[in-house]
């Protein structure tokens, strides 16, 4: 890693503070900046483990430390530790490695390890032993800290420096950001002050992890990212969209660029249109005042759908370098085409919003959204979304991608479903049912798994055809066991790998894709609200949105 | 094949075992159950219960409104067909009962053959089981089928013609030869040259295992070997790789001087011939070959002046005095440049299994640094402890299991792919264990 020089900054970023005289946290940052530079030593970066070749990581994280802010908080005991805690169990971390858990609550060090454990145990995907569980938990401590408070951080630098001499952590440091939003520009310009953020010449990394929602519009996004620049390079800044670290997601990479046979069909020659669903049957699970604030669209649409559209639809990258990889995904964003004047209204023709109301779901009866607790009962949050883009680039130009995303819908499914265009010349004509088109589907969740459908003779002395199915289920030829998408990802930013984490720019382009539909709707009510039966598969007008291209939603 | 083989049998397939549970009664989810239980007496016979599975009606109904098929009910996986052949009945019924439990896993369709009475009329005996399982509550379940041969006379000579009509046509075909395998006689190579993928237990070699590894080695050129006893070591190989990690002792991998691995012997006066040092020997030969290490000169007994004495000490010990455990195997590496490392494989008394690896131990030297790493395992962890001129700089234990059969088993089969360390770690090893040349 370079150092940066003290004062430039990143492309777009606004100039840096100047120092003040008497500002605690400053004279902080220059003063650890100081004695950083003074321990500079040459580069000697070692050349890699010969004995590591064939074993499961062919390079083990460096030594680091783990600061993790919300370290209280639901995510951080749900996900990130039970993922750590995995990743340790199963020897992928270094042994030179050490959590510091940053809350605003009063706890000790022991009262934190034992609500981690509790949750490790709750969530784990293995059995918590205490051989196991020992270790790890004398790697964990915890400091109290209000996030707007500079001494705060300056006492972080020096526990951190501390953990250097007695953990061995090698002045590498990975700072998570697992609490709610609002607080990400408060933490990381306090990271910056403290001169956490800066990197010596052959003296340790420093990166930083920000959990989504990356701002709630196109603006709010790029002073979030304006913000993180101002103290983080971008190759600092690992943005997590957990879908990408989901296994079946990757292996959508490798079914494209690692098969002969689909790219040459992949494109408007042959394909005639893409459905992309992330259905839920769950409603906002007491998580009503989050929802409220976010709804289907920011909450799905603006990440984990238009992340599956850009790995469907992008080209292929020259390298598997996180760099070509995000060029590729962010050119599809941008050249998703403008929705078109959107009328509050009916939005365009191309937009469906929905909010469910009281149905049934597996078999028991649940409450509209409107009378879930923390919802206002004349909300006009919507829990469902669907959208029809086009891609005006050489290969997808007409090709329509519909998108949709809802909550309360009859079944928790995630699929990508490429219908083919039908055969150009009916040459079974008079048989009892027409050959319906090729269709390709990807499960993402649950089932993970490829179907191809194709079209069969029925076996007799007539000439009928049916579709058929070739399907490939994950399960049956590979053990079920798939790393979380959480242990995918922390092990990757400890690696440095930034090729499943989002970038800056397609945080902003994705948002330049809805903030238009999410400004039209706020300009007038949505009438019909509610407007689907929990237990459906949304709106009518959902399926209208297909019907026009003679299309229809896949049975799921 | 069609024919009846005719014969009575002496034995015929164990018939214990689970009920079945037919198909379209539901399961508990995550476990396998035994959806289909036949019998045949031809291997023609074997290919219609085969089919006769599949075209069940509960097996092959559909779910899915408006007519439309959307997913099966129940499914054979389609990955591999695994052919295993079991020299004893007892061993063909530990291995079938290992293999069920791998159902939803890998192998689509298992043959295990348990050839017998080599000098009776020919006879065959089969029987065809489907195990299912389902991931999660309302999957589709996938299932594997098993068939339990055991081929008596001359059928048990022609196993290859047993096992061709019965494999799933175009899917790879893996060969278990648990215990000893016959190479270099012609059944074992019909078998081996249907093969894509060898599974051997190098660990269960008789003697000291070093011509099975050899012969190994050259069927290795030409189907893809994977050895339980090189998997086993895998958590030994990450302990080591991990302590050079640390980049203060990474150089010191380049100036390597000696190589020790110590390893479980039961002693007594054919404790040199009759200890399996395959293992030890996979250990040397993996840090070679990651290494650029060539074995100059290959293994030979040690017979330095000081061990003398304890060859002639080889017999039985004393009552009450210390059991002798035989000599040392030495082999020189040559590291390049007029460099060499020394091997020793060193016999240790202990009540483990014998050939069982006790200690890897790695001496260094490095602009007048001395550096010695040590790794032992025990049941649950493998612990790396490395001093640097006599002061201890690491000492860390490395969570790993050892392994069961059923595991490795699931990975041997879960390799797609040549797996080119474990290839060159066999070369290595074949070429360590090359016959001394005469002087």
């Amino acid at each position: 890693m370079q150092a940066r020089a003290e004062g430039s900054a990143g492309p777009g970023s606004a100039p840096r503070p100047t120092r003040a005289e008497g500002d605690p946290g400053l004279s902080a940052r220059a003063a650890r900046l100081a004695r950083a530079a003074g321990s500079q030593r040459p580069s000697s970066r070692p050349a890699g483990n010969p004995l590591r070749e064939g074993l499961r990581l062919e390079r083990m994280p460096d030594p680091a430390a783990f600061v993790l802010f919300g370290a209280t908080g639901d995510l951080a005991h749900r996900k990130v530790v039970p993922a750590l805690f995995q990743l340790w169990r199963t020897n992928l971390l270094p042994h030179e490695f050490a959590l510091v858990g940053i809350g605003r609550r009063p706890l000790g060090d022991d009262g934190f390890r034992t609500g981690l454990r509790a949750s490790v145990e709750e969530h784990g995907r293995a059995p918590l032993t205490a051989a196991a569980w020992e270790p790890f938990a004398a790697c964990i401590s915890y400091q109290r800290m209000d996030f707007g408070d500079p001494a705060g951080y300056a006492a972080l630098a020096d526990r951190l420096d501390e953990l250097d001499r007695t953990r061995g952590t090698a002045a590498n440091r990975l700072f998570y950001l697992a609490t709610q939003p609002s607080a990400f520009a408060e933490i990381i310009a306090g990271l910056g002050r403290a001169g956490l953020d800066h990197e010596v010449h052959g003296g340790g990394w420093r990166r930083v992890v920000i959990e989504k929602p990356f701002g709630r519009d196109t603006i709010s996004a790029i002073r979030l990212n304006r913000e993180v620049a101002k103290v983080f390079r971008e190759s600092q800044v690992y943005r997590i969209d957990h879908y990408l670290g989901k296994e079946t997601v990757r292996n959508l990479l490798v079914f494209r660029f690692g098969n002969g046979i689909f790219e040459p069909i992949w494109n408007r020659r042959y394909v005639d249109h893409v459905q992309i669903t992330v259905a839920e049957s769950i409603g906002v699970e007491g998580r009503g005042a989050f929802y409220e604030e976010a709804g289907a669209t920011r909450d799905i649409l603006q990440n984990h759908l238009l992340q599956l559209l850009s790995l469907v639809a992008m080209e292929p990258p020259a390298t598997f370098e996180a760099n070509a990889l995000r060029d590729e995904k962010v050119k599809v964003l941008r050249s998703i085409a403008p929705l078109g004047p959107l009328e509050p209204a009916a939005v365009a023709p191309g937009v469906v919003r929905g909010q469910y109301g009281p149905g049934w779901v597996a078999g028991a009866a649940v409450p509209g959204y409107r009378a879930e607790p923390e919802v206002d009962p004349q909300s006009e949050t919507e829990t469902f979304v669907a959208v029809r883009l086009t891609i005006d680039d050489w290969r997808w130009a007409g090709v329509p991608f519909y998108l949709r995303a809802g909550k309360r819908l009859p079944k928790r499914a995630t699929e990508i479903a490429v219908r083919f265009r039908a055969v150009p010349h009916a040459l079974f004509k008079g048989t009892s049912v027409d050959p319906e088109p090729n269709l390709l589907a990807l499960r993402i969740q649950p089932d993970e798994g490829i179907l191809l459908r194709f079209a069969a003779k029925i076996p007799g002395l007539g000439l009928d055809v049916r579709p058929v199915n070739m399907d490939f289920t994950y399960g049956s030829a590979f053990s079920v066991d798939s790393p979380d998408a959480y242990e995918t990802l922390i092990l990757d930013a400890l690696l440095g790998d930034a090729s499943l984490f989002t970038r800056a720019d397609e945080v902003e382009t994705a948002w330049q894709v809805v903030t238009p539909i999410l400004e039209a709707w706020a300009r007038g009510r949505a009438p019909d609200f509610p407007n689907y039966e929990a237990g459906s598969w949304g709106p009518a007008a959902a399926d209208a949105l297909l019907a026009r291209d003679g299309a229809r939603w896949r049975r799921i | 094949m069609a024919a009846d083989l005719g014969g009575r049998p002496p034995s015929a397939p164990p018939r214990t075992g689970p009920e079945v549970l037919p198909f379209g009664i539901a399961a508990v989810p995550g476990e396998p159950v035994l959806r289909w239980d036949g019998a045949a007496t031809t291997v023609a016979a074997v290919e219609r219960e085969l089919a006769r599975i599949w075209s069940s009606p509960p097996a092959r109904d559909a779910i899915g409104g408006e007519g439309r098929e959307e997913r099966t009910v129940a499914a054979r996986t389609s990955v591999l067909n695994l052919v295993v052949v079991a020299r004893r009945p007892e061993i063909g019924e530990r291995v079938a009962a290992e293999i069920s439990t791998l159902t939803g896993r890998h192998p689509s369709r298992t043959l295990v053959l348990v050839p017998t009475d080599p000098d009776g009329p020919p006879w065959f005996r089969a029987q065809v089981r489907a195990y299912c399982m389902a991931a999660r509550d309302g999957a589709p379940e996938t299932c594997a089928e098993l068939v339990y041969a055991v081929a008596g006379g001359e059928t048990g000579r022609h196993l290859a013609a047993v096992v061709t009509p019965l494999l799933v046509h175009d899917l790879p075909v893996a060969l278990w030869w648990p215990g000893d395998p016959p190479f270099g006689t012609r059944p074992a190579d019909e078998l081996v040259a249907l093969a894509d993928r060898l599974i051997v237990d190098g660990s269960a070699w008789p003697g000291d295992g070093l011509d099975r590894l050899r012969a190994v080695a050259r069927l290795a050129r030409s189907v893809e070997v994977t050895d339980f006893a090189v998997l086993r070591q895998a958590r030994w190989r990450e302990a080591i790789a991990a302590a050079f990690d640390r980049a203060d002792l990474r150089p010191y991998l380049g100036s390597l001087r000696q190589i020790t691995v110590t390893h479980a012997s039961h002693g007594g006066p054919d404790a040199d011939w009759s200890t399996n040092v395959v293992r030890p020997v996979y250990h040397v030969a993996w840090l070679a070959s990651r290494l650029g290490l060539r074995p100059i000169r290959a293994l030979h007994r040690d017979t330095r002046p000081e061990d003398r004495g304890r060859r002639r000490a080889s017999r039985p010990a004393p009552p009450g005095g210390p059991a002798d455990p035989g000599r040392d195997l030495r082999a020189t590496l040559g590291a390049g440049r007029g460099r060499t490392v020394e091997v020793v494989i060193r016999p240790a008394i202990s009540t483990v299994a014998a050939g069982t690896t006790l200690r890897v131990e790695l001496l260094a030297e490095r602009r007048g640094r001395e550096l010695r790493v040590e790794a032992t395992a025990e049941a649950d962890v493998v612990r790396v402890r490395a001093r640097e001129r006599g002061i201890e700089v690491l000492d860390r234990p490395y969570l790993a299991s050892r392994r069961t059969e059923t595991d490795l088993l699931a990975e041997a089969i879960e390799v797609g792919a040549a797996d080119h360390v474990a290839l060159d770690a066999l070369k290595t090893a074949a070429a360590l264990a090359a016959p001394e040349a005469q002087p």
